[in-house]
């Protein structure tokens, strides 16, 4: 046939495309087509948490954590210096029951509210001015009632589940509520949401109580630019 | 033989040799039909053998759905722990695959689809999280919460992507698996302080099925009420019942959208153009049996209490998530067969094969080669059509729970007894599987 010394014959340049081709193909699929492997690291303590893209995350809730217990434990540290001490002089320790995280926010708190729960409940226990009940004693009383946490507040309620505590030897002096609110602005493909922490701590003896409360304000946009365009620093000078 | 017969030779030789290679003996639905038979006829450990013999290939493409039956078998066999062990891996497995492989989609390109690993349809990797949250809750929950979350991101993930290859008018097909929000609201409520979680949940589960009527007294109760009267707890009964979703293969027309999509794949490869028409394609479509019966009858120490309702369509779901993906794959179909017939086009040019046979026998070859394609029917085959839930206020201590198919609000079938222990506040959950009339394996109760 005609066409055998052709085959065999064929210059090489025409030929070179058709093997160029599938070599890279096969080079690409090696070198760019490979699934990587997935990676973690340790994050040192000084370095900034990740800025959550859609939602509240650590960098949100730690700073509203530290900034309302410090609040709330230097306005019991000058309370203490005129409240009761002990035979020794120390200022005595108020057992401070905390019910719960109310989350009242935009946003679902996910893994972050039993996070949120036990960050103050340590930061509290560290103080001098209060020891904080165990969780776990709380939410024996509260299965034992079968009280909500928010109808607490209801004298009847509020004795029946301190008398409940008390008898298993955990006297409560106050109960201490979380709540986390958000107030959000739109405007246009760009938010702002405001994050706000409200503890409030109940004197269960006298009804009265006191408020300590921070923010954290974050801004969401769709596109990197947002930022720029929403919070020029150069707009602040107009 | 001429030396031009003798290349042609040759060449159709390596082809049949490639051809013989890349395509499978049967397609997975074939492979799989008898061991899935089995479970369905309660003979579980005969199933296990044969799905286990099948899982030890770990080089098959379809190990991983393989994997998901024999999970699905030891849930219902009673070892739940060993069944979130292995969706655990399956999980960790398929977010790894979730990653594109240029190599793999090349070599499918030349097969079919069945030659990528399966990471998992979008329906899938969401009920593989809902199965990891009940099996999880059939020892002691301590997963439980972190899967219920799990699933909800995953969902989220899934939206976010198809709206980015789909645009916005897929987000109604991905909407997550109403059980896993009600999940998380049962979990929130029976710990007696997050009543506000609770309630964010079932609403959420509400706006997914706003015809549920349980819904509405779940939501007054942890909005006013408690979990559950003092000296009184909780049984959860979720059942899953019929046949769900898997795959077949079917021969479809391309839709204009599918060749719009192949056109732009097969302009990237080369200066081919898709043809306006074509022959049907195989793809593989989302099919379901009819549900056996409507709900499970539920009697309480012989009174009959109440029914099962439906919380979550699976036959929906997948059908739903897959349809949204369906113009792609009938695409990569579509580009496929024109990649091929190029193939062959392009053989025939360089090797000069303008004698009458030797085109003939090309051709041959090129027509092999398409059939040796075959729908990606890969799927993770024993799952329930439908999964539903009834929740018992019941005092504490030990009840005698029958369960029974009903239809047209008639008992239809042989009841089915399970001893429940509830405690003072706490929650007890039960599940089981009617594929057909009788439950497969046995009915799970955490706390018996």
């Amino acid at each position: 046939m005609a066409t055998s010394p052709m085959l065999f014959k064929r210059p090489f340049g025409k030929t070179q495309p058709l093997v160029l081709c599938a070599g890279a193909l096969v080079l690409v699929g090696v070198a760019v087509g490979c699934r990587g492997y997935q990676y973690g690291h340790l994050i040192k303590n000084d370095q900034p948490d990740l800025v959550g893209s859609h939602s509240a995350g650590a960098e949100v809730f730690n700073p509203l954590i530290d900034e309302t217990v410090a609040k709330m434990l230097g306005t019991a540290e000058v309370a203490s210096q005129h409240g009761l001490v002990s035979p020794e002089g120390m200022p005595i320790q108020r057992s401070v029951c905390f019910v719960g995280v109310e989350n009242k926010s935009a946003e679902e708190l996910g893994d972050f509210k039993d996070q949120i729960y036990q960050q103050i409940d340590t930061q509290i226990n560290r103080s001098q001015a209060f020891r904080a009940i165990s969780r776990r004693m709380v939410d024996a009383g509260l299965q034992e009632t079968r009280l909500r946490p928010d109808s607490l507040l209801v004298p009847d309620n509020m004795n029946l589940f301190c008398s409940v505590l008390q008898r298993d030897g955990q006297p409560v002096d106050y109960l201490l509520y979380a709540t986390l609110t958000s107030g959000t602005t739109e405007r246009n493909k760009s938010s702002q949401r405001d994050y706000l922490l409200t503890l409030e701590l109940i004197d269960t003896h006298t009804g009265a109580y006191t408020k300590e409360q921070a923010s954290v304000r974050k801004g969401y946009h769709s596109s990197y630019l947002g930022k720029a365009v929403n919070y020029n620093p150069f707009k602040a000078w107009k | 033989m001429s030396a031009t017969g003798g290349s042609v030779a040759a060449c159709s030789l390596a082809l049949i040799l490639g051809i013989t290679a890349s395509c499978g003996c049967s397609t997975h639905s074939h492979r799989l039909a008898q061991p899935r038979q089995l479970f369905y006829s309660n003979q579980l450990d005969q199933a296990h053998e044969q799905f286990d013999k099948l899982s030890e290939k770990k080089r098959r493409s379809d190990s991983s759905v393989v994997e998901l039956d024999l999970a699905m078998i030891e849930l219902v066999s009673g070892q739940p722990r060993a069944c979130e062990q292995r969706l655990r891996d399956i999980r960790d497995r398929w977010d790894h695959l979730e990653q594109d492989s240029a190599l793999e989609s090349a070599t499918s390109m030349l097969t079919d689809d069945q030659r990528k690993a399966y990471s998992g349809e979008d329906y899938e990797k969401l009920l593989l999280r809902v199965f990891l949250t009940l099996s999880s809750l059939m020892q002691d929950g301590v997963d439980a919460e972190s899967y219920t979350l799990q699933t909800i991101d995953k969902t989220d993930d899934l939206r976010e992507k198809a709206k980015s290859k789909w645009g916005d008018g897929v987000l109604e097909s991905y909407r997550v698996p109403p059980i896993a929000p009600y999940m998380r609201g049962v979990l929130r409520e029976v710990s007696l302080s997050n009543y506000d979680d609770a309630l964010r949940a079932y609403q959420a589960t509400e706006e997914l099925l706003p015809a549920a009527p349980f819904l509405v007294a779940d939501i007054e109760r942890v909005s006013h009420g408690v979990h559950s009267s003092p000296g009184h707890g909780v049984v959860d009964v979720f059942s899953m019942i019929g046949r769900g979703p898997y795959k077949t293969e079917v021969a479809a027309q391309a839709t204009s959208d599918a060749l719009l999509i192949a056109d732009r794949i097969v302009s990237v490869i080369g200066q081919y153009s898709v043809p306006p028409t074509l022959a049907p394609i195989k793809v593989p479509e989302i099919v379901s049996s009819p549900m056996p019966f409507d709900v499970l009858g539920v009697r309480v120490n012989g009174v009959p209490t109440s029914t099962t309702l439906p919380l979550t369509d699976l036959h929906a779901l997948a059908h739903q998530t897959f349809n949204a993906k369906r113009s792609d794959i009938m695409a990569r179909a579509i580009a496929r067969r024109v990649i091929k017939k190029g193939a062959v086009y392009v053989a025939k040019d360089q090797l000069n094969a303008s004698a009458p046979i030797a085109s003939l026998a090309m051709d041959g070859l090129g027509v092999a080669w398409e059939a040796t394609e075959s729908a990606d029917t890969r799927c993770w085959g024993l799952l329930p059509r439908e999964i539903q839930m009834l929740r018992l206020e019941l005092p504490s201590g030990t009840h005698s729970l029958d369960l029974e198919p009903v239809v047209n609000e008639r008992p239809c079938g042989r009841p089915t007894q399970c001893t429940v222990r509830v405690e003072d506040g706490r929650n007890t959950y039960v599940l089981g599987y009617w594929p057909d009339m009788q439950p497969i394996g046995q009915v799970l109760v955490n706390n018996p």
